[in-house]
């Protein structure tokens, strides 16, 4: 027994001083296999379900596509278009950010490529319209994650996936929930700047059709990809392949915006990170299914039944572990690991499957927002070079608003269910 | 390090790293072509490519393990490294020191217990997409982490040399990133 803490806490502190996390999974399985006598070529068979998986195909190609998207002009028609026809109202301009950022990314996988494509664009047209420093940066930040309950984003396919529920109907179930953080976030930037004498801009069909024709190649993608899905004409793979395939004609052949030479770099960066994805998931097969052998599950059950006995009590300690848990680990990374895990127990307490990944999801989300780790936090002091302290204070007001959010959706489960 | 030598490992670094790039370039290249074939003859001339769907999920293994190779190089995998900043510098290149082994010995074994079952595999004559050995395509499992392996003991190997070179000008010329 001393024996098996004595290397967990060799793993942690190992995961803790920035070892590869997947071979954090990858030892802890192997020491799992040791225990039981189990030969390590089951850690290859384990991980070799990555082929065994169609709907993993879409993962690849929606990274593609968005980071070929952020590379092009996209996200200047992008707010041009919104800019035109939100722009008109108070607090316009902060409005079209939240919108556009949202829209984005979904399509890019909530990768933290927003902020880096659609950030730089953003901040100084927010400064320049004569929003306060602090709250446009907290702004561009926060937004750099909001539209990840919005589909084809990356964790919702990869919840599903692990979870093995239908991403279809984690698409319809991230709708309504996305759209409340959303008004939420839009709600406070008009109250907060309702002294801030920010111009209105004026609405104009000229403009609009200006800014329609000028994105006419971009427009008919969301439409397409999300009619398309939630329609139930495509299936999640073939819509990603669709979406790759419509934007590097668009973007090489038809806009020419991205030089040709550039290209490999943005296939190379792009799956780079699908890579650090999927050998997590890949070890993560391996160590789950060992813990499951192992009991860890019922384990956990036993532990948790102690402390809470409802379902509301329960989703209270999840929301309070979530948070935490987002503080550390990657969005990625917790999906693979605790969703397995959790979902037994979640579901022993009367929580709907597809009510809990929307909950993780959402509370993840924050995790961006989070010190030490927060994702977000790091790219917006890197891109726009301020203190990280600077980032995190001017993110904090935005980070209660989409706390409150989620504490409306993890307490009131119709949100998530009612359009399946 | 020799001049000459310097200039061919920096060149060999250089092949590799196209090398890499060309791989996953082909990759997702044909899989972006496939998926889209699939689609087009299934909708319009009511044909469907049989191995086609395996053809893609091995593609799916494939560039998973392409673009981990790839993380390796910029060594940018996913990682949590809490206590990274609060470390004294020292201290900060003995720990690298000892992650980079560990990871080293993690893919290696990995590596090695995949070609065993991609040996067993073949010893059982399995067959993917109809007619092809399956160990052909399964072969990916042990490559790919035999090259993580080799690209952390790089990186290893690298800092220890940087770590003990006596004047400061060879730890310069040698702390760079190594490129193999």
């Amino acid at each position: 027994m001393s024996l098996v803490l004595l290397v967990s806490g060799l793993l942690i502190l190992l995961a803790l001083l920035g070892a590869p996390l997947f071979t954090i999974i990858a030892a802890s399985a192997l020491w799992g296999f040791y225990q039981e006598g189990i030969d390590f070529q089951a850690l290859a068979i384990e991980f070799y379900g990555i082929a065994e998986m169609p709907i993993l195909l879409a993962i690849p190609l929606f990274t593609f596509a968005g980071y070929l998207l952020s590379e092009s002009q996209a996200p200047q028609r992008l707010v041009r278009l919104s800019q035109a026809l939100l722009g008109w109202m108070p607090a316009g301009l902060a409005v079209v950010s939240l919108a556009v950022c949202a829209l984005f990314t979904a399509f890019t996988g909530a990768s933290g490529v927003t902020i880096i494509a659609l950030g730089a664009l953003l901040l100084p047209a927010l400064q320049q319209a004569g929003y306060p420093e602090k709250f446009s940066l907290g702004l561009v930040t926060s937004a750099g994650s909001l539209g990840l309950l919005f589909a084809p984003s990356l964790p919702l396919i990869l919840y599903g996936v692990i979870a093995e529920i239908s991403v279809d109907s984690l698409f319809r179930a991230g709708i309504l929930p996305g759209i409340l953080m959303l008004v939420a976030l839009s709600g406070y930037s008009v109250w907060t700047n309702r002294a801030v004498r920010v111009p209105l801009g004026d609405f104009s069909w000229a403009e609009v059709r200006a800014a329609v024709r000028a994105a006419a190649w971009e427009i008919p993608l969301p439409l397409v990809v999300l009619g398309g899905i939630y329609s139930g004409y495509f299936a999640i793979s073939e819509a990603a392949a669709v979406t790759a395939m419509y934007v590097l004609i668009v973007d090489m052949l038809v806009l020419r915006e991205v030089k040709w030479r550039k290209l490999p770099d943005i296939m190379r960066e792009s799956m780079m990170l699908v890579g650090g994805i999927l050998i997590i998931l890949g070890m993560s097969l391996a160590s789950t299914n060992y813990m499951i052998d192992a009991g860890v599950p019922q384990k956990l059950l036993a532990l948790v039944s102690q402390f809470v006995s409802s379902e509301f009590s329960f989703l209270v300690l999840l929301l309070l572990f979530l948070l935490v848990l987002g503080a550390i680990l990657d969005i990625f990374s917790a999906i693979v690991l605790v969703v397995p895990l959790i979902l037994p127990v979640a579901m022993q307490f009367g929580v709907d499957p597809i009510h809990l990944g929307i909950v993780f999801l959402a509370t993840m989300q924050l995790g961006y927002l989070t010190p030490p780790v927060g994702l977000n936090l790091f790219i917006s002091s890197y891109r726009f070079e301020r203190g990280i302290v600077e980032v995190y204070l001017s993110t904090l007001p935005f980070f209660i608003i989409l706390l409150l959010s989620v504490i409306i959706i993890a307490f009131w489960p119709w949100l998530s269910l009612v359009l399946l | 390090m020799p001049i000459t030598l310097r200039k061919f490992v920096s060149a060999a670094g250089k092949l590799g790293s196209s090398l890499e790039t060309l791989l996953l370039v082909l990759i997702l290249s044909s899989m972006i072509l496939l998926a889209c074939a699939q689609i087009v003859l299934r909708n319009v001339a009511d044909i469907g490519l049989p191995w086609s769907d395996e053809l893609l999920r091995m593609l799916v293994l494939w560039i998973a393990l392409a673009g981990a190779v790839s993380a390796s190089r910029a060594d940018k995998h996913i990682s949590i490294a809490v206590l990274d900043p609060f470390l004294p510098a020292l201290l900060k290149k003995l720990v690298r020191l000892l992650i980079h082994i560990f990871t080293a010995v993690i893919c290696a074994i990995v590596a090695w217990f995949s070609l065993q079952f991609v040996l067993t595999s073949k010893e059982y004559g399995d067959l993917l997409l109809g007619n092809v050995p399956a160990w052909c395509l399964q072969a990916a499992l042990p490559l790919g982490f035999a090259l993580i392996a080799w690209r952390y003991l790089i990186f290893f190997l690298t800092d220890l040399i940087a770590l003990f070179a006596a004047d400061s000008t060879a730890a310069d010329s040698l702390g760079k990133e190594p490129e193999l």
